[in-house]
């Protein structure tokens, strides 16, 4: 199968991922406890104001109706509006936007460097006291709650030895003018996908270094460095890139949390606060779009995959 | 000796945040102690509304070890006759309405499920038990359906159907006890996931009542007090830090040392 034709087949297949996303979302909405007419009508609800809300938001309307109309903002990056502020749920995903990216794009950035680094540290020094304390941290700290590391490392470098701030309050969003506050939710971030890609690194690098070519390159008489890292190392890193993308899923994840833990006004707060007070435009929207994005990233990562190996990946 | 240094460090951080979960729930008083909130007596403080931390830290872990172990049972209990029917179909149809649709649930990140369906699905143990197995599931799924494939295609399983042997000896029993291992292996992964889901999700709120006596809640709630009164905090937070990290380091050395014996 060519890459054109594969990227074509594979396209095709995100979009019904995206659309059924979709679909799911607004199903899984609309099924929220609570009506949100009741919500916003206040503590002495009076049914004619209900009623007078209900109709002013649309929620009289058949359910269909609203997702086809829903769909049909969405194409136009429509996302409709909040039903407690009246913003534009466009506002929401504009305000948040800035904090997540800065963490997601900061993350993935170090993620790469840091997991060769210590992943090749660790294959050249193999069986040795570096490897084997590198390699029990990462085993240990593999799928670790991120709110729980977090707590704890604030508790002690945040409170106990005061070095950094325990959270993100009073930097109003702008995190990049504080370069302090990143460093633990950084560092909280990567802790889970350096774990799992350093030990691919690790476990590709042993290999390559005892493969047949490197072997020959040896005889050749060429220097050690070069040796490791232009002929054994790019060998390593294609299982490691592959997942680097299947990462972005614990990411997302770990952004929600790491917002909440660390005040940072983000999109992942945005959403839980949204579920907490039942804005369904706003829990809509941001589902959308973190849905949205796992999916384009596992798209991307298909293709260079497909790009980087045809055979393994051609099953897809 | 060094082997047996490893377990013995995983083993004790799971032993010990284990036997609080297990035990604990009994040594708690019935009358519940009220003072004013994060003051630093009693033996780790109180929490945020005057509870005694210690009682909170023993009630508290029950429904996370409890939650994390029955969902990863359920993902088994649904996942492993979901792939191995997938894998044993005859008809390819049957195989994509099985899979297919996982593939979707695999493509949005697990916690946004879970924060979505548990919103709607309210609040109780078995809701989060549900849904952390419905998220997990899906690999299990895929696991059992890959096992069953590459033993259906064994030259073993066609010379015991030439022999006539019965469906339920080749279909079930043999085809048994090839998967056992292979789903096993990954037995350590799916439960500190589902540790991970389950402790996350109470953090965020998400499925639990906001006075709930859980380690998770407590690091949540307690977190306005983290200057005056951190052991609130700083305890149930080390207990699930230990729990998972045991839980890996045992699983892992598990899996090496059957690989070792058997290569």
């Amino acid at each position: 199968m060519s890459l054109s034709r594969y990227a074509a087949q594979r396209l095709a297949f995100g979009l019904v991922q995206v659309l059924a996303v979709v679909t799911v979302v607004f199903l899984l909405v609309q099924a929220l406890p609570g009506d949100a007419a009741v919500a916003l009508a206040g503590d002495n609800p009076d049914p004619r104001r209900i009623e007078e809300i209900r109709q002013a938001m649309g929620l009289d309307r058949p359910a269909p109706e609203r997702f086809l109309g829903w769909l049909w903002g969405l194409a136009h990056l429509d996302f409709g509006v909040s039903l407690f502020s009246g913003r534009p749920v466009a506002d929401f995903l504009a305000d948040g936007l800035g904090p997540t990216a800065v963490l997601a794009v900061l993350t993935l950035v170090l993620l790469v460097p840091l997991s060769v680094l210590v992943g090749v540290l660790a294959a050249l020094r193999e069986g040795g006291v570096l490897d084997r304390v590198l390699t029990s941290i990462s085993v240990g700290l593999h799928a670790i709650p991120e709110f729980a590391l977090a707590v704890v490392l604030i508790a002690l470098f945040g409170v106990r030895l005061r070095w950094l701030p325990p959270t993100a309050v009073g930097t109003g969003g702008d995190l990049l003018a504080h370069p302090a506050v990143l460093v633990l939710p950084l560092v909280v971030l990567l802790a889970r996908p350096i774990c799992s890609i350093s030990r691919l690194v690790r476990a590709g690098m042993i290999d390559a270094l005892a493969s047949d070519h490197v072997r020959h390159v040896r005889r050749l008489g060429i220097s050690t460095g070069r040796i490791r890292f232009a002929h054994a190392l790019p060998n390593a890193l294609a299982p490691a890139v592959q997942q680097v993308a299947r990462t972005t899923d614990w990411l997302l994840g770990g952004v929600i949390v790491v917002e909440a833990v660390f005040v940072i006004p983000g999109l992942g707060t945005g959403l839980v606060d949204a579920v907490a007070s039942r804005d369904l435009p706003v829990v809509q929207g941001l589902a959308v779009v973190f849905a949205v994005t796992t999916v384009l990233v596992n798209l991307l990562a298909d293709l260079a995959a497909f790009r980087l190996a045809p055979r393994s990946a051609g099953i897809a | 000796m060094r082997a047996f240094g490893r377990v013995g460090v995983g083993g004790l951080l799971i032993a010990v945040p284990l036997a609080l979960a297990l035990v604990g729930p009994w040594f708690v008083p019935d009358t519940l102690t009220r003072g004013a909130p994060f003051m630093p007596d009693h033996l780790l403080g109180t929490d945020f509304v005057g509870r005694d931390v210690w009682h909170q830290v023993l009630a508290g872990g029950r429904t996370v070890v409890l939650v994390a172990l029955l969902a990863t049972v359920g993902a088994y209990v649904v996942g492993v006759p979901w792939g191995v029917l997938a894998a044993m179909s005859r008809l390819r149809l049957v195989d994509e309405v099985l899979m297919r649709p996982l593939d979707l649930l695999l493509a949005v990140p697990s916690l946004l499920v879970l924060i979505l369906v548990a919103s709607i699905a309210g609040q109780g143990v078995l809701v989060l038990v549900g849904i952390v197995t419905l998220v997990n599931f899906p690999d299990v799924a895929r696991i059992s359906r890959a096992a069953a494939l590459e033993i259906a295609g064994r030259p073993a399983l066609e010379a015991m159907r030439l022999q006539r042997e019965s469906w339920w000896r080749t279909s079930i029993v043999y085809t048994g006890r090839s998967m056992f291992r292979t789903v096993a292996a990954d037995l350590g992964v799916r439960l500190t996931g589902a540790l991970y889901l389950v402790a996350s999700a109470s953090f965020l709120g998400v499925g639990v009542p906001p006075d709930a006596a859980d380690w998770a809640v407590m690091v949540d709630r307690n977190r306005g007090g983290l200057f005056l009164q951190p052991w609130a905090v700083v305890v149930p937070a080390v207990l699930i830090v230990a729990l998972s990290i045991g839980l890996n380091l045992v699983f892992d050395r598990a899996l090496r040392a059957r690989s070792e014996v058997r290569p």
